[in-house]
């Protein structure tokens, strides 16, 4: 082969490497971008055919979602989007503290101690991930209603549980676990109890891990769907259910739609490029460094 | 990890139970609902209808056999979960295999790739179906039409209809599958390369006899995610055809959602929920036994 063919050759496979990274680049992303110029489109500009790359950009949706109102006249069906951030927050935030509260010591347990039934315990725990949650939801839906923790924070909080409990002790133990072991024996030498070795040693050694454990479970909180559609109502419904709240028998409202679906991912976009390191581990409850 | 040494807290045998105590009441706070929900597959619950509550044993779980809807559900759910599993397996290989090699903006592209991965799955159906849209309006429709593609009736046609779901979720969860594949891939140790390429072996033999042998248990764990997700996928499809047209994308969860919380048949949804919870089980047992198998082998 001459040396001209070869760097022919050459140049043709690095045409074909660039496509491809432009493809995958765009399939990744469009819809991004796409979703955000629908939600600064007036509704005429939403339905024109063919559709409009450029266009006089407009807040009217995202002014809606906050006051109910697009130019003066109310749309048919009114989600109170504000409220639905809050829940989110409030709920998401709740039973991520109370995972937490709950699963330290829980992580510690599996991690540094022996004791009959240990596996199966983690076992039990891990395959929590796997539940269909329907299975859960209507008895959960059925005492709710008798005891009276439908359409509240509370009931939400405890049904996430089922989410980030199994989540929040699995992702602590192997985190705990990456503490050396000398460290803990040292501090034990030195004369502290359990607890000390706890709030000490491992605690303080693993704050990293504790973080990320935070916030990928604030992440499945939020990306929570099911749980509230069925255990929530209108007071309590976070944004993603909100979101759907804008298809209606009449009409699908798309640039609110847009600018709801904006919102409610904008969290979940900063946050994931924070724990960008850790996503992987915490999708598999720590399986895959 | 072997077992720490507890010398002189060996004496306090109750003190991991304790720990374990607040985790273990929430949870079993959880799962007594379920074993009310259980005995409630046995029953004729029926939310309207009280006076109606009898124990009718295994009634609920044998007229499922009879319903044709059951039959497509359980078709449904299957068929996805194999179509779904076998593309976003595949592709999450080719692209982490594509990202593995240097690549221009690779960090960025990884970095991109985490974002459909971590939006809510709910949000991610909304924001296809404004692409997807009504027939002529839909972007998708549109750039498809520069490649000579007659416009698509995404949601409105049943293979339509389940092709978009597909496409949807495979847009949320391929970067899981290649991300996992993409770390593997680049902790995996040099030297049966360097032995591979002195045996005078090409770069398909070596993807062949080397790469996919040391990522099997990798790839197997990716099936594993994915086949239990798929076979649980609810979200995208509520969000975007509620189980439409005529049934066609109707799997298991859609249908127990259905009879429970449109019909308020609450028994017969529970033994839907049961029947897909066993599927779920049998399924995850025969894949964590290949996993292990592929675990061993390699290690």
């Amino acid at each position: 082969m001459t040396s001209q063919a070869v760097s022919y050759q050459r140049s043709v496979r690095n045409v074909a490497i660039a496509a491809a990274a432009v493809l995958l680049l765009v399939w990744t992303v469009f819809p991004f971008v796409w979703i955000l110029l629908t939600s600064l489109k007036s509704p005429g500009d939403i339905l024109s055919v063919p559709p409009k790359f450029v266009f006089t950009p407009t807040i009217d949706n995202y002014a809606a979602l906050v006051i109910g109102e697009q130019r003066g006249q109310y749309s048919s069906t009114r989600p109170d989007f504000p409220r639905f951030f809050l829940n989110s927050m409030i709920i998401s935030l709740g039973a991520v503290a109370l995972s937490v509260a709950a699963g330290i010591p829980a992580a510690y347990a599996l991690a540094r101690f022996t004791f009959p039934l240990k596996g199966a315990l983690a076992f039990l725990l891990m395959s929590f991930r796997f539940v269909p949650f329907i299975a859960f939801v209507i008895p959960l839906y059925i005492l709710y209603q008798r005891v009276g923790l439908y359409d509240t924070h509370a009931g939400l909080i405890l049904a996430y549980q089922l989410i980030t409990l199994p989540f929040t002790i699995w992702m602590l133990r192997s985190f705990f676990m990456e503490v050396p072991l000398e460290i803990q024996e040292a501090a034990k030498i030195d004369g502290c109890s359990w607890f000390g070795v706890l709030g000490r040693v491992i605690l303080p050694l693993s704050m990293p891990g504790i973080s990320v454990t935070v916030i990928l479970g604030f992440m499945f909180c939020w990306n929570a769907f099911n749980y509230p559609l069925m255990l929530a109502g209108r007071q309590t419904f976070p944004v993603t259910v909100g979101a759907i709240q804008f298809i209606s028998y009449e009409q699908v409202l798309w640039g609110q739609m847009a600018a709801a679906t904006i919102v409610a991912a904008l969290p979940q976009l900063l946050l994931s490029l924070m724990v960008q390191k850790y996503i992987v581990r915490g999708l598999t409850m720590g399986a895959v460094r | 990890m072997r077992s720490p040494r507890t010398r002189h807290w060996r004496r306090e045998k109750s003190l991991p139970y304790l720990l374990l105590a607040p985790a273990l009441v929430l949870l079993a706070g959880m799962v007594y609902p379920f074993g009310l929900g259980l005995y409630y597959s046995f029953t004729s619950y029926w939310l309207q209808y009280p006076n109606r509550f009898r124990f009718v044993w295994f009634d609920n779980y044998l007229s499922l056999i009879e319903e044709p809807l059951f039959v497509r559900a359980l078709e449904f759910t299957l068929g996805f979960t194999l179509a779904a599993v076998v593309v976003q397996v595949g592709l999450g290989l080719a692209v982490a295999l594509f990202l593995h090699g240097r690549i221009p903006g690779r960090s960025v592209i990884r970095a991109l790739m985490l974002l459909p991965l971590m939006i809510p799955p709910v949000i991610t159906a909304l924001m296809w179906k404004i692409m997807m849209g009504s027939t002529n309006a839909g972007i998708l429709n549109h750039m498809l039409s520069f490649l000579g593609v007659d416009p698509v009736n995404w949601f409105g046609s049943m293979q339509g209809a389940v092709v978009s779901v597909l496409i949807i979720d495979t847009w949320g969860n391929l970067p899981f599958v290649a991300l996992i594949l993409l770390g593997a891939l680049q902790a995996l140790p040099t030297e049966p390369y360097e032995a591979a390429r002195v045996d005078g072996a090409g770069p398909a033999a070596i993807l062949r006899y080397v790469t996919l042998p040391l990522l099997s248990p990798f790839i197997v764990l990716a099936v594993l995610f994915r086949t239990m997700d798929s076979l649980r996928i609810f979200d995208v499809i509520y969000a975007t055809t509620a189980g439409g047209p005529n049934d066609a994308t109707t799997n298991l969860q859609i249908m127990a959602y259905q009879y429970s919380f449109q019909w308020y048949q609450m028994g017969k949804g529970m033994a839907q929920a049961i029947v897909l919870l066993l599927l779920v089980v049998m399924v995850s047992y025969l894949l964590m036994r290949l996993w292990n198998r592929a675990s061993e082998s390699t290690s």
